[in-house]
């Protein structure tokens, strides 16, 4: 389930998103859109500016957030 | 769309005189006819815009027997539809006009008929038989409707100053009108700024008869529990979305007897309705737009654009802080209320322009920002709740930047303004969230009141809007709460009121507004908020659906809130000559609101600057002042009482039974 709304997450995103300039606001962007969506909070060291740039490491982060995994 | 007026009266034949003079100040509201009805308890009374049906839908208007009748300002889009469904059912149609889809639907189905329309609307209706009015407003208030109920009668009107024209009618500021207005921007209904005069809710009907009168709810603003939305497919809800848009748009341009023209303000939601209407109907357009003298507020440049896209023939008005300082009394007689904003003065200028150009109806782009999350109060809540789960974290301080880019060419101001955003209504769990800050930060206005205002409000009963909030909006997603409140208060109250309805009906314009479609309402509420706010995103589902339509720099703008040189015009050199009067010290005492020496302190220092470089709060300020004023000396003073009275013509409906009563016998 988390993969599914991951993907489509990182879908809409591209579909609309030009990236901001500076790496680290384009992570605390992406990071406000993944709290709201999968209601997590992400501790300072995961607002990187990796973070959305893999359907399978997002999907596991919002899995140990959620403690599901 | 027109002007609407009644009396119902059990203790004998309402006055018809009276009536007359009532209908006489909602001229503005249909220079096109007029009619009345009368009968031993009831009188109505109409002013007609003719839209639909120009010859045939003349009102007040009845059934078959004449013993329902209808006084009725809007129109019921769906009309063609329920008149099909009506005569299956046997009910025998006169006209095609709206208005009488009302009466029979009233026959068949009872006050379930108002869940049945799709429109924007006020209705007086009248029952004979079992002496009884019914009143209805249009599920969010596109369409105004207030009242003022004595012991002996109730008088209701499409505005306040038809009410005023019976002598009878207190005239008096209400203090807790007024205290919503410097909270909340705008009364809440069933308030306004008058003691002993209400507005029906939106979303409402009401009943009076010899039981008495009361008010029921037929459809509420209401949202799913987070996580529970009927669809979570971003692409499908895109589609359907752009299908019930496109709809609600052919509708309301099709569905008129003249023309139809499009406002155009260069941003993305008047890009849609008038890209909808150029691609989807066969019909040549006509597009309006507002332009500025002041660079800091036009949008000239994508207004021309997408007019050029779309190949329509388009009109524009530039004004200038002069013309709206000129402008406004005009503007607070039509709007019956203190504005804190300059921003109405256009839109009565713009709706000027389109009369002058011949037409009566405009689609505009109203709704979007409310129904689809534009409005930058909901990106400020997302990133303040964002912030507040880890106050400390330098990385979640940072987000304020993507708020306000102009923070990343100013970083030595960033920490400073990151600190007084931030610090602004922490308590995430109050349902109030997303609104407080503005609400505090518009309150500083009431530090202004006199001793004798504050203790007015003080005493009075004050009226929490939180705590109308349904009792399962604590399952909603927080921007659906926020939706929520901005639909019972500023939607309702001002954005479809002083700067709508009332700004558009000055000059006999009626507004039609896609966005606001029954349809598309339900719809973008039953959507996840993330297709909605997707992370700081505004609009996110419309901007995809409509990616076709529109170019990508209008698609990709940074939101634009429609805005208007404000307080600033009341400071230069050639300011109107009225204003030193209206807010001299004896003008302000005697109009009791305010304190005169505070006021007096406030004008002088923006006296000094000429009006430069005033900060927001006190341009509010000058508003607030110069507006209640205003509505103190068009209103509750001697002055100016009669202003909007014009000779009516030859009436088109004169049905007066109590008149061939008395001439019977």
């Amino acid at each position: 389930m988390h993969r599914e709304i991951v993907e489509q997450v990182l879908q809409d995103y591209a579909a609309l998103r030009r990236p901001d300039t500076d790496p680290e606001l384009e992570a605390v962007r992406r990071t406000i859109l993944l709290e709201d969506v999968f209601d997590i909070v992400l501790p300072d060291a995961e607002i990187a500016p990796a973070l959305l740039a893999d359907a399978s490491a997002v999907a596991a982060l919002v899995g140990r957030l959620q403690g599901t995994v | 769309m027109c002007g609407i007026s009644g009396i119902v009266s059990f203790d004998g034949p309402p006055d018809l005189a009276l009536l007359r003079r009532m209908t006489a100040r909602l001229g503005h509201r249909g220079p096109d006819g007029n009619g009345y009805y009368r009968d031993r308890c009831a009188a109505l009374g109409h002013t007609r815009l003719a839209i639909i049906d120009t010859e045939g839908g003349v009102q007040p208007l009845c059934n078959e027997d004449g013993t329902l009748w209808v006084t009725f300002n809007g129109e019921i889009f769906n009309y063609l539809e329920l008149a099909t469904e009506l005569r299956h059912r046997g009910h025998i149609f006169r006209t095609a006009s709206d208005t009488e889809v009302i009466v029979h639907a009233w026959e068949e189905w009872g006050p379930e008929c108002f869940a049945r329309f799709n429109g924007q609307w006020a209705i007086g209706l009248w029952d004979r038989r079992a002496e009884r009015l019914v009143l209805s407003r249009d599920r969010l208030g596109v369409r105004p409707l207030f009242y003022s109920r004595g012991p002996k009668r109730m008088l209701f009107a499409s505005e306040v100053k038809s009410l005023f024209a019976d002598p009878s009618v207190e005239r008096a500021f209400d203090p807790v009108g007024l205290d919503q207005v410097f909270t909340y921007w705008s009364p809440v209904a069933p308030r306004t700024v008058f003691r002993g005069i209400e507005q029906l809710e939106p979303g409402h009907y009401a009943i009076l008869d010899r039981g008495g009168f009361r008010k029921a709810p037929y459809w509420r603003i209401a949202f799913p529990e987070r996580g529970r939305e009927p669809v979570q497919e971003t692409q499908d809800n895109a589609d359907a979305l752009r299908e019930r848009i496109i709809e609600a748009a052919r509708l309301r341009f099709l569905r008129s007897d003249v023309p139809v023209g499009a406002y155009l303000s260069g941003g993305l939601d008047s890009s849609i309705t008038a890209a909808v209407i150029a691609r989807y109907t066969s019909a040549p357009l006509d597009t309006f737009s507002l332009r500025f003298s002041d660079e800091e507020f036009d949008e000239g440049q994508y207004q021309k654009k997408m007019s050029a896209v779309l190949g329509t023939r388009h009109h524009e008005i530039t004004v200038s802080p002069a013309d709206i300082a000129a402008v406004f009394p005009r503007v607070v007689q039509h709007a019956e209320s203190p504005i804190l904003r300059a921003a109405p003065a256009p839109m009565f200028l713009l709706s000027e322009l389109v009369r002058k150009n011949g037409y009566k109806v405009v689609v505009t782009g109203e709704g979007a920002d409310e129904m689809l999350a534009g409005y930058d109060l909901f990106r400020e809540a997302r990133m303040r709740s964002f912030w507040s789960r880890d106050p400390a974290s330098a990385k979640r301080s940072r987000g304020v930047e993507l708020l306000y880019p102009w923070m990343v060419r100013s970083p030595g101001q960033a920490p400073a303004f990151a600190r007084s955003f931030f610090g602004r209504g922490t308590d995430t769990d109050d349902p109030a969230f997303s609104h407080r800050p503005r609400w505090d930060s518009t309150a500083v206005i009431k530090r202004l009141l006199s001793q004798d205002m504050q203790d007015q409000i003080e005493r009075a009963d004050t009226e929490d809007v939180v705590a109308r909030m349904p009792s399962d909006s604590k399952d909603w997603d927080p921007l659906s709460r926020a939706q929520w409140l901005e639909m019972t208060t500023l939607l309702a109250g001002y954005i479809l009121a002083s700067q709508g309805d009332r700004m558009l009906m000055a000059n006999s314009v009626e507004g039609r507004f896609p966005f606001l479609d029954r349809d598309v309402v339900d719809f973008a509420n039953a959507l996840p908020a993330r297709h909605k706010l997707f992370g700081l995103e505004e609009k996110y589902l419309l901007k995809r659906a409509f990616a076709d339509l529109v170019p990508d720099d209008i698609i990709h703008r940074p939101k634009q809130p429609y805005r208007a040189p404000d307080a600033a015009s009341f400071f230069t050199p050639d300011r109107p000559a009225w204003f030193d009067d209206l807010t001299s010290e004896r003008a302000i005492t005697e109009a009791g609101v305010f304190n005169p020496s505070l006021v007096s302190g406030l004008l002088a220092k923006c006296k000094r600057t000429g009006g430069k470089s005033m900060s927001n709060t006190d341009n509010m300020r000058v508003l607030a002042v110069v507006s209640t004023q205003l509505t103190h000396e068009c209103f509750i003073s001697a002055r100016g009482r009669e202003a909007l009275e014009r000779p009516l013509p030859d009436p088109s409906v004169a049905v007066d039974l109590v008149a061939d009563d008395r001439s019977m016998s």
